[in-house]
């Protein structure tokens, strides 16, 4: 699978600068590290906290630069991107889904899924509410479509996330320990749900998480330690 | 970029979350366009009731008797080489300065097809005296039948009839002040000193009050009576008062009167400049005090927009992080501020209005301490007051919201994000 790259890391360089008083103290999460990761993988990235992992996750999905280093996503080196392109790409091609469920509260369900296809006038309205509906309720969620996410359990606050994730059609499906804030039943619905999307779409994804029963249900392990890959698992 | 629906959506719903301190904001802006529209009306009223006034019921030239090119004196003595000549002063006559063969004049000044009309006064410093009292008083003698097409005596009498001036070669018109200080009515004998000391007695025929305290200070005789009291020869009057029939055009009739008599002409708005320069100055200053009403406004923008701007980090990371650019995230603030300018101009020009209306219904005691006399207060209307005070409303708005959009717009998802617990 690893012949069609959609994301390539290359010597990627990461260091964090933090402001103590006067001085600057720069710590560096990831020294070194090169990977790749193939269409409709679907790879975990696990590790100790502090390992880099997030960071990791963050410089794939454009929303950070490393200091050097090259990030390509999709045959593009999104590291040399400009801001404004880069909304653009993560708009055409990525989808996140957060530890925190991360909607906005003055918008119901529905309205929160339509947003990533109103931001750029991919879609009318019209279209946009149909997409949302369809995936929402794909997530089992059809009854939820007009709930604020404060009138939402949990899990349900996570599905809405998940399916305004997906519903550009992303290319890479980017997730940060998406069921960290979960009890293990609901934990459960988000694990089978993206085993289900890989499987019957062959939707990539990456996903940040240290469950390591989670990590288990994926295709590939990448184990990171104090921003080294410490080691790349391929499962079944 | 076009303007999405569902940005507004997002700035309206942000704007609705927070009720209480949109509430103030918008009331904050409301009161400073009420505040900046009723001063407008105010201002802008009274200087408007004051000009109207005055095209209504002044002369729009009066022509006097100075000389436009003084009338040199003889050379007293022939200067020639040796002869030295001092002269101390130019000792004049001490007289007024009059027109002399004024219907002659007139005829002239009539030619102008611009001229409505031309009418002759003279006037004096005499003593009236009714009774006991006694006052000095100026004293102008018409033509009343030419008079009334200046100044309007006729609409504006308090008691009397205007024609018995006409009528009456003793009669005596007094203005409504100088009335009310004799506590004359009409019918009365009341008696003239004139410069020269003769006494004459007048009989009172009518009273007027025209609203401007200038003229309702006046007292008006028969021309003939004027000129004999005033010791003027029956050919000379000391001013012609001109009604033209284009007012913009009174400058060049102005002009052409002084150029063909070599008479001064003076049109109204000289004659007004000072008190409509007084009274735009006046305006200045308290446009200037009301514009910062509408400031301290903007700074409840400024909070309102600062305050989204911080408790909505969050959701900017979420949008920058789904795709939304820098340039939507500042729309976003930038059309809260614009819905809060709207709005708070709406209700502004709303309360505005009914202030108006309220104070301009208000019965007040009239007063003669200003350049009118007025038992209202007199309320410009015009819609130019609203979209002023709306525009600069707006323009403050955005301005206040500028600063809280580029900060939401610099806002670094991954600081954010990462932040979370």
């Amino acid at each position: 699978m690893n012949t069609d790259p959609v994301i390539k890391l290359e010597h990627v360089r990461k260091e964090l600068s933090i402001r103590n008083g006067g001085e600057e103290l720069v710590n560096t999460i990831l020294p070194d590290i090169s990977f790749s990761i193939g269409r409709g993988e679907f790879t975990a990235i696990t590790g100790p906290s502090g390992s880099g992992k997030t960071t990791l996750l963050y410089l794939m999905g454009g929303l950070d630069k490393p200091n050097s280093g090259s990030v390509y996503l999709d045959g593009e080196e999104i590291s040399a991107m400009s801001e404004e392109d880069l909304a653009e790409m993560r708009n055409a091609k990525l989808g996140f889904v957060y530890q925190f469920h991360f909607l906005l509260p003055e918008f119901t369900a529905l309205e929160n899924v339509m947003m990533p296809l109103l931001a750029r006038g991919r879609a009318g309205v019209g279209d946009a509410r149909k997409r949302a509906t369809e995936l929402l309720s794909d997530l089992g969620l059809s009854d939820k479509l007009h709930n604020k996410p404060n009138q939402l359990s949990g899990g349900q606050q996570q599905r809405v996330a998940i399916a305004r994730a997906l519903v550009n059609r992303p290319m890479v499906l980017l997730a940060d320990e998406p069921t960290g804030n979960l009890d293990s039943k609901n934990a459960e619905v988000i694990y089978t749900l993206f085993s289900r999307l890989n499987e019957e779409t062959g939707q990539t994804i990456v996903l940040v998480t240290h469950d390591d029963h989670f990590a288990g249900e994926t295709r590939r392990i990448l184990h990171i330690l104090d921003g080294r890959l410490d080691s790349d698992r391929k499962l079944r | 970029m076009k303007i999405n629906y569902h940005l507004l959506m997002i700035a309206f719903r942000q704007l609705l979350n927070r009720k209480r301190q949109t509430i103030l904001t918008l009331m904050g802006i409301s009161v400073g366009v009420m505040v900046l529209i009723t001063a407008v009306s105010l201002m802008d009223g009274l200087l408007q009731s004051f000009i109207q006034k005055i095209v209504e019921i002044a002369p729009h030239v009066i022509v006097s008797g100075d000389k436009v090119r003084p009338t040199v004196p003889p050379q007293l003595v022939e200067p020639s080489p040796g002869t030295r000549v001092d002269f101390i002063k130019n000792v004049s006559r001490d007289e007024q300065d009059v027109i002399k063969n004024y219907p002659r004049v007139m005829d002239l000044i009539s030619g102008d097809s611009l001229v409505q009309l031309v009418s002759p006064s003279v006037s004096t410093d005499v003593i009236a005296m009714f009774g006991t009292m006694s006052e000095p008083i100026q004293l102008f003698g018409i033509v009343p039948s030419l008079e009334d097409g200046i100044e309007k005596f006729s609409k504006n009498m308090l008691s009397g009839n205007y024609d018995e001036l006409g009528k009456t070669p003793d009669g005596i018109m007094l203005g409504s002040t100088e009335a009310k200080d004799f506590t004359s009515r009409v019918g009365d004998r009341m008696q003239i000193v004139s410069p020269s000391g003769k006494i004459y007695s007048v009989r009172v025929v009518g009273i007027f009050q025209t609203g401007i305290n200038d003229i309702d200070d006046n007292c008006y005789v028969n021309i003939r009576l004027g000129q004999s009291i005033g010791g003027f020869s029956p050919d000379e009057a000391s001013h012609l008062y001109i009604r033209v029939n284009d007012l913009p055009k009174d400058g060049i009739v102005a002009k052409s009167i002084e150029k063909e008599t070599n008479y001064t002409a003076v049109t109204w708005e000289e004659k007004a400049a000072s008190v409509v320069a007084l009274f735009k100055m006046i305006s200045g200053i308290v446009y200037f005090l009301v514009v910062f009403v509408i400031m301290v406004a903007g700074f409840g923008v400024a909070n309102v927009l600062i305050t989204n701007v911080l408790e909505k980090a969050r959701d900017i990371a979420i949008l920058k992080s789904i795709g939304f650019r820098k340039r939507e995230i500042t729309w976003i603030y930038l059309m809260q501020g614009l819905m809060v300018a709207l709005v708070g101009s709406a209700i502004g020009c709303l309360l505005g209005y009914v202030l108006i209306e309220i104070m301009s219904s208000i019965p007040m005691a009239s007063s003669s301490a200003g350049a009118i006399r007025t038992d209202r207060l007199m309320m410009g209307k015009s819609p130019e007051y609203f979209i002023l005070a709306s525009l600069f409303a707006i323009i403050v708005s955005l301005v206040a919201a500028v600063g809280p959009s580029r900060n939401a717009a610099k806002v670094n998802p991954v600081e954010i994000l990462r932040g979370e617990r």
